[in-house]
């Protein structure tokens, strides 16, 4: 019995001082034919790696795996892939779903340790980025775009926002921006002006007022944080970084009002039934909403498609965001979506053609068709855009575009992400009546400062 | 020189029917050591040292501990934790038993019963917290509905709010774990002897009477199991509070935040690995402590 035990002890000594050893290494050991094949659709069919290593003279073809999200719902990913097939026969692009609600956490993991199967991967909020920065997985991309005299001017300055130590590590494809979206019908009905493209916060909430009755909603805000905290960064002076919050306070108590006063849902309604913005929108009992750009290729494809009822919110417009008082009209919270290297990809010089294919015209004549905004954008694009069935055809709606000062809702910063869990975790906890506004900024406060 | 071959003789026998019984435990001991043991050992390991996947390991002592102590998030998660452990584990176990002692008795329907009772362990999760949700749903939910214009109750609680999610946490876990317990329960209510109630009402015993001095203590080891059982099942709880309480996105607020959640959202999230793995030895140590304290008091009951 004394004997076993202190084999046992030894073996347990063992196995505690190898795994102590085992993480110091950080080296990528060689998956070899790990064949991976993520968690959601592909693309084009089974996984085929051809080896690259001497198969003869044929030209080899080479597969290059993306990731995405919302494959099936948004139709641009495969249009950019296919498109770039046509043109390039002997690459074969595979793209891998990994779903948008936790879709950095997802690619976070299958980056994290050794080697991943991605060539290109997407880069879905600022945040993500700077985590997969910080673990050193994202290969630069200056020297390519020197290479290819790549003009990053013409992303009308997100790219200077998210470079790092004088190091880019995305090139952004698409850029979205905030719009206030509103429904004419409901305009009509209570004999309102349509918001215009030059209103400020306190016009907003009286338009929103006005039109509001029962049954009528004067306004909407979805239940991410950016649809209530962030109004306040467009005057340039302000942004999530800050560390102090008190700036936030004004726009919490206006949404706050207006939940008290029935002119929006409450946040814990739309929690507890889970509902999408889109829903909200579409059910054409809301009268206005702020929200991003995407929701216009939305409109437009669900109302083309039938599933939007087009009498309730068929006739829809927008206007330019709502600014605080003393900021330039048009001005508006963005977001960029890049596309990276990983830096255990294979292929990456195809993969940075692909990329470079993405980011330019051809990728911004695909994504302006399917109604999306790239990040190049040119006069070229937005006439695209406008002239896509089902978009508003009034000239208030097509100078909403139009944006003066493009504001990241999260600009970089080595602890983004995590300052936003912490903005996150209290905005839940103000909006679901849990903390007061100010108990709630203060928290924000404290542990935001607490952090490096 | 006879009897050195002998226990040789023995001692061969034995260690052959040894090496029969560990390759018999092998595949699933080696399972469990791959899969789970050694990890285990490795987050150990961790919760010294502070990682994020990538980059190289750094060991840094006793310093995600001390920061625990101080993280407001991390506390919330202990409190709700523990308070949702302290009002799920009595009820479902007294529903569970008070169930399995009325359908041990000739009850009609019997099986329908016992069978709509175990129904709920079985469906799937997200079906039936989505229905749940639909039910209590604050404004729009039949619940409050009734509660409003069936009982005239003038303001109906919110029960996704800060005050009552943990009760609406609890109550549907109760009614969620019940059915399985029942079925413990009754296995166990089955294994006491007929003659023990007979000789009860020899001597004049009433029906509570009966059950508190013949069924009670015989089921008390069965009351152990279920008792460990639950508060361990407890203390992991993850799915529940994310399907119940998360809202559209999933996200938990300090109101409703869980161990569990909390440690994942630390590791994958903001891949702080070292420090997720500090509270998930807290988590290890408190299940331990407790689960202890239970085996304790199940001995001294015994003696």
């Amino acid at each position: 019995m004394k004997r076993e035990f202190k084999f046992l002890c030894v073996l347990m000594c063992l196995v505690l001082a190898i795994t102590a050893f085992a993480g110091c290494s950080s080296g990528k050991d060689g998956e070899g034919s790990s064949s991976k094949t993520g968690t959601g659709k592909t693309g084009t069919g089974k996984t085929e790696k051809e080896a690259e290593t001497g198969k003869g003279e044929n030209k080899e073809t080479k597969t290059l795996k993306w990731s995405v999200w919302d494959q099936k719902t948004t139709p641009y990913w495969d249009q950019l892939a296919d498109a770039y097939m046509e043109k390039n026969k002997d690459v074969k692009i595979e793209l891998v779903d990994l779903g948008s609600q936790d879709y950095q956490t997802v690619l976070g993991t299958d980056l994290s340790g050794g080697g991943s199967d991605f060539d290109i991967v997407t880069i879905k909020d600022v945040p993500g980025y700077a985590t997969l920065i910080s673990k050193g997985v994202l290969e630069p991309l200056d020297d390519r775009i020197k290479e290819d005299n790549i003009d990053l001017s013409k992303f009308a300055g997100t790219t200077e926002q998210v470079t790092v130590d004088d190091k880019l590590y995305e090139l952004p494809f698409r850029t979205d921006f905030w719009l206030l979206f509103y429904n004419k019908d409901l305009f009509d009905q209570a004999k309102v002006e349509y918001p215009g493209n030059d209103i400020t916060l306190e016009e907003y909430d009286k338009l929103a007022r006005s039109v509001a009755k029962d049954g009528i909603y004067g306004s909407h805000y979805h239940t991410w944080r950016s649809a209530v905290q962030l109004f306040d960064i467009l005057d340039g002076k302000h942004s999530i970084l800050d560390g102090k919050y008190e700036f936030t306070k004004p726009y919490y108590e206006m949404v706050w009002k207006q939940q008290e006063d029935g002119i929006c849902r409450s946040y814990s309604d739309i929690n507890a039934s889970q509902l999408h913005y889109s829903a909200a929108f579409a059910e054409g009992d809301t009268a206005t909403m702020n929200m991003g750009s995407w929701f216009i290729g939305t409109m437009t494809a669900s109302l083309q498609s039938g599933e939007y009822d087009k009498e309730k919110c068929g006739n829809w417009g927008i206007a330019s965001y709502p600014h605080p008082e003393g900021a330039k009209a048009g001005s508006t919270l963005g977001t960029i979506t890049g596309l990276s290297i990983p830096t255990s990809g294979e292929n990456q010089d195809v993969a940075w053609d692909f990329i470079r294919f993405v980011s330019g015209e051809e990728g911004a004549k695909i994504l302006a068709e399917s109604g999306n905004f790239p990040a190049a954008m040119n006069d070229e694009a937005l006439d695209i855009i406008t002239s896509v069935e089902g978009f508003p055809q009034d000239e208030a709606s097509r100078e909403a575009l139009k944006t003066s000062e493009i504001y990241l809702e999260a600009p970089y910063s080595e602890n983004v992400a995590d300052i936003n869990s912490i903005l996150d975790t209290y905005h839940k906890d103000i909006m679901n009546g849990d903390i007061s506004v100010d108990e709630g900024i203060k928290l924000m406060d404290d542990e935001v400062s607490a952090l490096d | 020189m006879v009897e050195m071959t002998l226990q040789k003789g023995i001692r061969r026998k034995e260690r052959k029917r040894n090496l029969i019984a560990y390759s018999f435990i092998a595949p699933n001991f080696i399972g469990f050591a791959v899969f789970t043991l050694i990890p285990v050992i490795y987050a150990f390991v961790l919760g010294f040292t502070k990682w994020d996947g990538n980059n190289p390991m750094e060991f840094v002592g006793f310093q995600n501990f001390t920061k625990l102590f101080q993280d407001r998030m991390f506390l919330a998660a202990l409190k709700n934790t523990i308070i949702y452990c302290i009002g799920t584990v009595p009820l479902t176990m007294v529903a569970s038993l008070a169930l399995a002692v009325i359908l041990n008795q000739k009850v009609k329907f019997r099986g329908f019963f016992r069978t709509v009772s175990f129904f709920p362990y079985v469906a799937s999760l997200v079906a039936v917290t989505s229905v749940w949700n639909m039910l209590f749903h604050p404004t729009r939910g039949p619940v409050n509905w009734v509660l409003q214009n069936v009982f005239q109750v003038a303001n109906p609680p919110n029960w996704f709010g800060k005050d009552l999610i943990l009760l609406t946490m609890i109550l549907f876990s109760v009614w969620k774990y019940t059915g399985y317990y029942m079925v413990i329960y009754l296995a166990g209510l089955q294994g006491i002897s007929g003659e023990l109630y007979d000789a009860g009402s020899l001597d004049g015993a009433n029906t509570w009477q009966k059950f508190r001095y013949i069924t009670w203590p015989q089921l008390h080891s069965t009351t152990f199991f279920v008792v460990i059982m639950l508060t361990i099942t407890c203390f992991k709880v993850y799915d529940i509070a994310v399907m119940i309480a998360g809202g559209g996105d999933g996200r938990l607020g300090t109101s409703s935040t869980v161990l569990v959640y909390y440690i994942c959202q630390k590791a994958f999230v903001n891949w702080d690995l070292g420090y997720a793995s500090a509270v998930a030895m807290v988590l290890f140590a408190l299940v331990l402590i407790v689960t202890l304290i239970q085996f304790r008091g199940e001995r001294k009951l015994q003696e």
